[in-house]
């Protein structure tokens, strides 16, 4: 067979592919008649053996790279993802997410201590001593808090609307972002009227964005980060366990515990738990550098990886029911107890769902 | 370092495919338009519902949230998932992200690698953080995802470690070019030589060393096409002008190959021809590697 006589041969199959090709541009496939698949499948057989063929010979490099880019966008056509189940995602959710998380939860604890550990020693020591929280937050952020929580509402609108921006605007920038998060659930409470100026609802459905944009974006670059040896996510993990626990130690310093309290409970079951949960994600890609085990460290990452993006997927839903309960159910004039009895009911939920959820039955 | 620009995979049809590995230039020029993209969705967002939200401000404080959430987040794992490895930016500049093993990009994929992007630009996002931050958490300047791009011998940034995935583009940019020499030199006449055609392997030799002719020097050109020319010579009793046959022995290859390989024909040039105003038409962005 000389390059002449294949070329006579096979140079109106490979048109006649290319004009399919264009013809289901983006892989469409719904563009093509029934007998026009069948025609692609086959004629993709085709090339690929007459590609086979021409990379065997040498009959010029510009011939096997046209073949070669014809097969590869017929493979890109043809084969794709599996086609997208979205049924599954519950099911990943009630029986996946928690399973996995089971299976490392040793990650899960260890992101938890880093996490809570700074928490309460910080809250301890800032209500034995207040003058503490001036070392870990601003004192016009503490000023701030405290005014939210004493519920006495004596400064005029301007000020108070000057204030939350600011006080947004640095937790933006210093990345030092849940201290100044628990700052904002409390501005909130009280001063969405002054900010918004408009009906209840309005200011919640407001408030819910903000905090699925920036709890999950906390979360989610706290376990990316956990990618450089770990480091990354327990800085994230050590800050924000400090500054929370300076704001709550504060708070209750100041005797305005109930308010305070019984405005986190309910929220803080889905969202300290899913930024301890994440923190232990971030932890699982920095192990696995640390400790490949019998894998090299790429195949350990990788390995490690698919599981650890899903937990932290698992993570960011979790903060999306956090920021629901927190915009819509925490900050809504409810009796304290009330809330203290459905906050513990919402924690033993958490728990049951990360412990219980998708256990095999024996 | 990466040494080539070649990722080979082999199909289920059992060929092997070459794609061209994506460098750093391409894919920063990419990230920057899909940065823009991003800027002027946010920007539009604004002024749309500045328009529409005058009596919920608290609504449009949300939405603007969201919006900003979803640009950080979502705009690249929602394209490269569902426009099968591209972004806009990707598509402008003939990229497109696959798994190494040539399967197309999968949900867990696209949403490792674009996680783990956070991790790749983080010396900016660091010093920056401040004054970029107000806006995006990063620019298109990345540092620990361009040593890795530069260190690892696919190219690829901590996120396409983790998630197994290459850039590559979508066609290759350069072409081979077919010796112009062939249009405009003599056939050898049947008179000059005996009736042995060289073997193909010689003759596809001939026709690679020509195409490459214009990175070797003169001299080094003259001196290697030299030996085989004399051997060509001796095997096809080739009776013309031996002198002229030492002077240009580039010449008397190319003769011998238009004799018997007669390339490029017609219907290879029109295929390659249709192939070559595809590419041109494709808009490319010319970056030197």
């Amino acid at each position: 067979m000389t390059k002449q006589r294949f070329l006579d041969q096979r140079g109106k199959v490979w048109k006649r592919f290319d004009k399919l090709l264009q013809k289901q541009r983006g892989a469409r496939f719904a563009r093509l008649t029934p007998r026009e698949i069948a025609e692609f499948s086959r004629l993709m057989r085709e090339l690929s053996n007459d590609l086979a063929t021409i990379q065997s010979r040498d009959w010029g490099q510009g011939l096997v790279v046209y073949l070669n880019d014809l097969v590869v966008r017929g493979h890109n056509a043809l084969y794709r993802s599996s086609p997208d189940r979205w049924d599954r995602s519950l099911d990943f959710l009630l029986v996946g997410f928690p399973r996995l998380f089971r299976q490392n939860f040793g990650y899960f604890a260890v992101a938890a201590a880093l996490f809570f550990v700074p928490f309460v020693a910080s809250w301890i020591a800032v209500q034995n001593d207040p003058t503490v929280a001036l070392r870990m937050v601003d004192a016009a952020q503490l000023d701030m808090v405290e005014q939210m929580y004493s519920g006495e509402d004596t400064e005029s609108e301007d000020e108070d609307e000057t204030a939350e921006t600011s006080e947004m605007d640095s937790s933006e920038t210093t990345g030092d972002a849940k201290d100044a998060d628990a700052i904002t659930d409390s501005t909130t409470e009280e001063n969405d009227d002054e900010m918004f100026g408009g009906n209840f609802a309005d200011q919640r459905a407001g408030m819910a964005g903000f905090y699925v944009e920036h709890n999950v974006s906390i979360a989610l670059q706290c376990f990316a980060r956990g990618l450089l040896l770990g480091l990354g996510t327990m800085y994230t993990l050590l800050s924000n366990g400090l500054g929370i626990g300076c704001i709550t130690g504060y708070v209750l310093a100041q005797g305005h515990g109930e308010r305070f309290l019984s405005f986190i409970v309910s929220h803080g079951s889905f969202e300290l738990t899913a930024i301890a949960v994440s923190g232990g994600a971030g932890l699982m890609l920095g192990d696995a550098l640390l400790h490949p085990g019998q894998r090299t460290l790429l195949d350990a990452l990788r390995h490690r990886g698919i599981e650890a993006v899903q937990i932290a997927t698992g993570a960011a839903v979790m903060l999306m029911v956090a920021a629901l309960i927190e915009a819509f159910w925490s900050p809504s004039p409810i009796p304290a107890m009330v809330k203290y009895v459905v906050g513990g009911c919402l924690w033993l939920l958490v728990a049951m769902y990360l412990g219980l959820s998708g256990v095999r039955r024996t | 370092m990466a040494l080539s620009l070649d990722l080979s995979i082999e199909t289920p049809e059992n060929v092997v495919l070459r794609h061209q590995l994506a460098g750093p230039a391409y894919r920063l020029a990419a990230y920057a338009i899909d940065l823009s993209f991003m800027f002027l969705v946010f920007i539009g967002a604004a002024i749309a519902l500045s328009f529409i939200g005058g009596h919920t401000p608290g609504l449009v404080f949300g939405t603007m949230n969201l919006v900003k959430f979803f640009l950080e987040w979502g705009y690249t794992i929602t394209f490269e998932y569902f426009w099968n490895g591209r972004t806009p930016g990707k598509y402008l500049c003939g990229l497109r992200v696959m798994h190494e093993n040539g399967q197309p990009l999968s949900w867990w994929g696209a949403l490792i690698r674009n996680l783990i992007r956070m991790a790749d630009n983080i010396p900016l996002a660091v010093i920056y953080g401040s004054l970029v931050g107000q806006v995006f958490d990063y620019a298109p300047i990345y540092g620990i995802g361009l040593l890795s791009i530069w260190f690892t011998p696919k190219m690829q940034r901590l996120g396409d470690l983790v998630a197994r995935t290459v850039v590559v583009h979508e066609r290759r940019t350069a072409l081979p070019r077919d010796p112009v020499i062939y249009d405009h030199i003599e056939p050898l006449s049947r008179d000059e030589m005996n009736g042995v055609s060289p073997p193909s392997d010689t003759l596809a030799l001939i026709d690679q060393f020509l195409a490459r002719r214009p990175v070797l020097t003169y001299a080094r050109g003259h001196e290697l096409a030299g030996d085989l020319a004399e051997g060509l010579a001796e095997r096809l009793q080739y009776t013309g002008d031996r002198k002229h046959l030492k002077r240009y022995p580039m010449a008397f290859l190319a003769r011998v190959y238009v004799t018997f390989a007669k390339a490029p024909t017609e219907q290879e040039a029109e295929l390659l021809g249709s192939r070559e105003s595809r590419t041109a038409s494709q808009p490319m962005v010319e970056v030197a590697l």
